[in-house]
């Protein structure tokens, strides 16, 4: 709703060499992002945080966040930019793999080696947290095309 | 691909920015087009030879 009325998509690029996510690419999107921000800024800095803030805060934080994921979904790109990302989310994931899975690894074996089980269980969930996106993303994509 | 994009871009005075905003792609993707760097879907090599006033899309982009 917002996007298109005091936002346009085209304010934002794909963040490519710097992490993830998107960057203001233009003077209106860092002052966006700023009146975005800023209600944060207004609410933690002055006098004492209560009950009412927090609850502001967490208000604030949730159409924030919505507002932002919108971004994201909504970034202009072409075919190549969308080929591009995909290569290079890809390159990205299987790096992080790796690392994890020589992690899981290392835990394991050092577990053996001292008679205990303790592999961490949040790499544990990264891992199956994204299988579980890519079986999604595959079952959608085959039904799709 | 090798393409005749620049050719016939400026044949009818186009500019980068023009055929870009035309076909909804951003001048990168032109020049890399033009530069033959890639090879682009058929959904865009159409819109391109459209844009170019061309009829046949094989006249715009040829297989090595």
């Amino acid at each position: 709703m917002i996007r298109n009325i005091i936002r346009k998509n085209e304010w934002f690029a794909r963040r490519k060499y710097t992490g993830w996510g998107f960057t203001p690419v233009c003077w209106q999107g860092w002052v966006y992002v700023f009146v975005a921000i800023a209600p944060f800024i207004l609410l933690t800095s002055f006098g004492e945080v209560n009950q009412t803030r927090i609850v502001l805060i967490v208000i604030w934080a949730i159409v924030v966040g919505i507002d932002f994921v919108d971004i994201m979904i909504h970034l202009p790109k072409d075919e190549r930019d969308r080929i591009h990302e995909a290569i290079a989310e890809r390159n990205a994931l299987w790096t992080i793999i790796t690392v994890l899975a020589i992690g899981v690894g290392y835990q394991a074996a050092s577990g053996v080696v001292e008679g205990t089980l303790k592999v961490d269980p949040v790499i544990l969930a990264a891992i199956f947290a994204g299988l579980l996106a890519k079986i999604v993303s595959n079952v959608y994509l085959d039904k799709k095309d | 691909m090798e393409t005749k994009i620049a050719y016939f871009r400026n044949k009818i005075s186009m500019t980068q920015e023009e055929l870009a905003s035309k076909v909804g792609v951003t001048r990168q993707t032109i020049i890399s087009l033009e530069q033959n760097r890639y090879n682009p879907s058929l959904y865009l090599a159409y819109k391109i030879t459209k844009s170019l006033q061309q009829k046949n899309i094989e006249d715009v982009f040829m297989l090595k």
